[in-house]
């Protein structure tokens, strides 16, 4: 598979802070890439020394194969950003925003206006195209953010953390839309911290923290880290320490955590777990409100990996 | 590309409302409440025109330069004339100063002669006026008398009728001159006129202005600077084309706003900059591009966020302006006098004295040299920005 974007030993510092550590990746065509980390992990720094707009100290970065420079116009041509702040003028309408970033790229007035229709589209704000970006509300403002960084219709787009405080519905328009674009052929790198849209969206992710990379694969593989087979949780139970005792000691249990009337239990392996013990509880007489069972997440792999959650 | 960008600055300048307050607006609220303010105070420090009388004798009547020059002095079809002028016998002149109907008059006898009753400037200005003329009468009489010894014309062999001819014609030379120009004026105005020293720093600061224009059109196009800068900076457009084209745009604005200022002033308030228009536009322009820089070069170099950037310029346009005496003629003089180099390379004075060398010199090299002083200040703050913007990687964003 041919690779679009090739980094070696990237390494940023800001004074005496690395920011960025030895960081050595590829992104191949076609796919969606998630970088996933808490803040402050090095996502946004990482995708600022790609598209060339910060310094680094060691290292290297290629584009469609070719060296990654400020003047390197002919691969910015084919590059599509939504940054993680909001970049639209205040003065212009949705229309001219779109047009007016969309612009920087294609001169033909009509190719234009035939692209900023389908960005309209894929963002869905076909109605909102004469409001001014005060008037919408931040989802909107978001999918505009969007529609302005892809109405070019680049082959390789970088949206770093697109859905941050969005609602819903246009968190769900949103992915919607990247998925499109995915379909349409481009290629992504997505950073968030939210492992959710990671697992929803991501054909391959790298988990990074402090700047290094913590593990990277598909989302299956890395949750083969995690060590655990199955989590069961219990809501409204009451236990009392006698009781705790003995579901510590039943079979394949690797973990248990209760606190506030809720009970965690964590299996390594095994199957009809979650069978056994309904029929445990039942049998104990223990009380409780609901009762399910999970796969592990990628935020299972990033705590058992740091300690600590992707959140923090 | 670069019409694309400056069609969206020029669109996006015009409908930001603090922009065009402070570049459009203000200044004419400005200029109004100068014209309102300053108007009444300069009609009530005008000098008025004095009353005098003139004992019509022989001597008088045989004088060709009084008894031209105090006509032309009184000439009530001349707006700044000095003199209200009765013409009658000395018993009628002294009848008038006793009941202070006039300040003074004059009467040829010997040698001229003012009679006043008291001290004061218009007294003054009446002595002054007559002493004046009677000296260039003693002048052209013994620039006569040379030139007729210089070309050894002696008493006997006179041609009287030549004589008389060339006597004339010089006496009329020098009268017309005097109905011309009287060398006598009324120097409260227009020479120390507030309006105009208020109008000269309303336009110094208008186009200085320009500087908060170009600091908003240049902070969209960097990434240090802006969200949009970033979203700027990693499309394939030269960072230089979209600065130059930004320039540009609010460039444009500004001459606009300094065009419309001047339309209000001098068609609704009534303020006349004189009859130098190209070199009044020409100046206009210079101050706007110094304005327009040092906005780029502030826009560059200060790391901020667009409010604070406008705060700093608005606060060095004002006290530019301050300095080159929009708050009073005083402190212009004061800077001048102590602090002369603060004043040199204060782009608002540059502006405000250009237009006093345009209003109150004959010859240009005054303002040549403010003109000069601008597009030097100008050059500077470019080549400081373009070393600034040079930069396209930054250690942190």
């Amino acid at each position: 598979m041919e690779n679009v974007i090739e980094v070696k030993n990237l390494t940023k510092e800001y004074k005496s802070l690395k920011a960025i550590d030895e960081l050595s990746f590829s992104v191949q065509k076609g796919e969606i890439l998630g970088l996933l980390g808490p803040n402050g992990s090095g996502k946004s720094t990482t995708i600022n020394c790609i598209l060339s707009l910060l310094n680094f100290q060691k290292g290297s970065i290629q584009i469609f194969g070719k060296e990654m420079k400020p003047d390197a116009y002919d691969i910015k041509r084919s590059l599509g950003v939504v940054f993680q702040d909001v970049a639209v003028l205040e003065e212009l309408t949705v229309y001219e925003n779109i047009d007016y970033f969309c612009g920087l790229y294609i001169e033909e007035q009509e190719t234009r206006e035939k692209y900023i229709k389908e960005a309209l589209k894929l963002v869905g704000l076909e109605e909102f195209q004469k409001f001014y970006p005060k008037q919408l509300s931040g989802g909107l403002l978001r999918r505009l953010n969007i529609a302005c960084g892809v109405s070019h219709k680049p082959k390789l787009i970088f949206l770093d953390e697109p859905t941050v405080a969005v609602d819903p519905q246009s968190r769900n328009n949103i992915l919607d839309g990247i998925k499109e674009l995915r379909n349409q052929g481009a290629t992504i790198v997505y950073t968030t911290h939210y492992m959710e849209e990671v697992e929803l969206l991501c054909d391959r992710v790298i988990i990074l923290d402090k700047g290094h990379i913590l593990a990277s694969g598909t989302c299956d593989e890395l949750k083969l880290l995690a060590h655990i087979e199955e989590k069961i949780t219990v809501e409204g139970i009451q236990l009392e320490e006698n009781q705790m005792q003995k579901l510590e000691k039943l079979k394949n249990v690797e973990d248990m955590l209760y606190s506030n009337d809720t009970l965690v239990m964590t299996y390594q392996k095994g199957k009809n777990n979650l069978v056994d013990f309904i029929e445990y509880l039942k049998k104990e007489k223990i009380r409780y409100s609901k009762i399910y069972s999970e796969r592990p997440t990628l935020n299972d792999v990033f705590l058992e990996l740091t300690g600590k959650e992707l959140r923090d | 590309m670069l019409e694309h960008n400056f069609d969206y600055t020029i669109k996006a300048l015009f409908r930001d409302k603090m922009l065009i307050f402070w570049t459009f607006a203000f200044p004419l609220i400005l200029g109004t409440f100068f014209h309102l303010a300053f108007s009444n105070i300069e009609k009530n420090e005008q000098l008025d025109t004095i009353n005098i009388a003139v004992v019509q004798n022989e001597n008088y009547k045989n004088s060709v330069m009084f008894k031209k020059a105090i006509p032309a002095l009184s000439d009530k079809k001349n707006k700044e004339h000095l003199f209200n002028t009765k013409y009658v016998t000395k018993e009628k002149a002294e009848a008038l100063l006793e009941e202070e109907k006039i300040v003074g008059y004059f009467i040829l006898e010997e040698s001229p002669k003012v009679v006043v009753k008291k001290t004061g400037i218009e007294e003054t200005i009446l002595k002054q006026v007559v002493e004046e003329i009677s000296t260039k009468e003693k002048t052209l009489n013994i620039v006569a008398e040379v030139t007729l010894q210089q070309h050894g014309i002696d008493e006997t062999k006179r041609d009287i009728v030549y004589l008389d001819s060339w006597i004339s014609a010089t006496y009329q030379n020098i009268l017309e001159e005097w109905e011309k120009k009287p060398t006598i004026q009324d120097i409260s105005s227009p020479n120390l006129s507030y309006t105009m020293i208020e109008f000269y720093t309303l336009i110094a600061m208008t186009c200085l202005y320009g500087g908060v224009l170009g600091t908003v059109a240049i902070n969209r196009n960097l990434a240090n600077m802006s969200s949009n800068g970033k979203r700027v900076a990693v499309s394939p457009t030269s960072k230089m084309k979209l600065v130059f084209s930004s320039a540009l745009a609010a460039y444009v604005t500004q001459l606009i706003g300094v065009l419309l200022l001047f339309l209000y002033t001098i068609f609704i308030l009534k303020v006349d900059y004189g009859d130098d228009l190209s070199h009044i536009v020409m100046l206009a322009m210079a101050g706007c591009l110094a304005g327009l820089s040092l906005g780029i070069a502030i826009a560059t170099l200060l790391k901020a966020s667009d409010n604070t950037k406008m705060g700093v310029i608005i606060s060095v346009t004002m006290l530019g302006c301050f300095f080159s005496g929009m708050m009073g003629i005083t402190m212009k003089y004061v800077i001048d006098k102590s602090m002369p180099i603060i004043n040199r390379i204060n782009p608002a004075n540059m502006i405000t004295d250009g237009f006093y060398a345009l209003y109150y010199y004959d010859t240009l090299d005054r303002f040549n040299t403010n003109m000069m002083s601008l597009l030097i200040f100008s050059a500077i703050m470019i080549a400081i920005s373009i070393f600034s913007l040079r930069r396209q990687k930054y250690d942190s964003i």
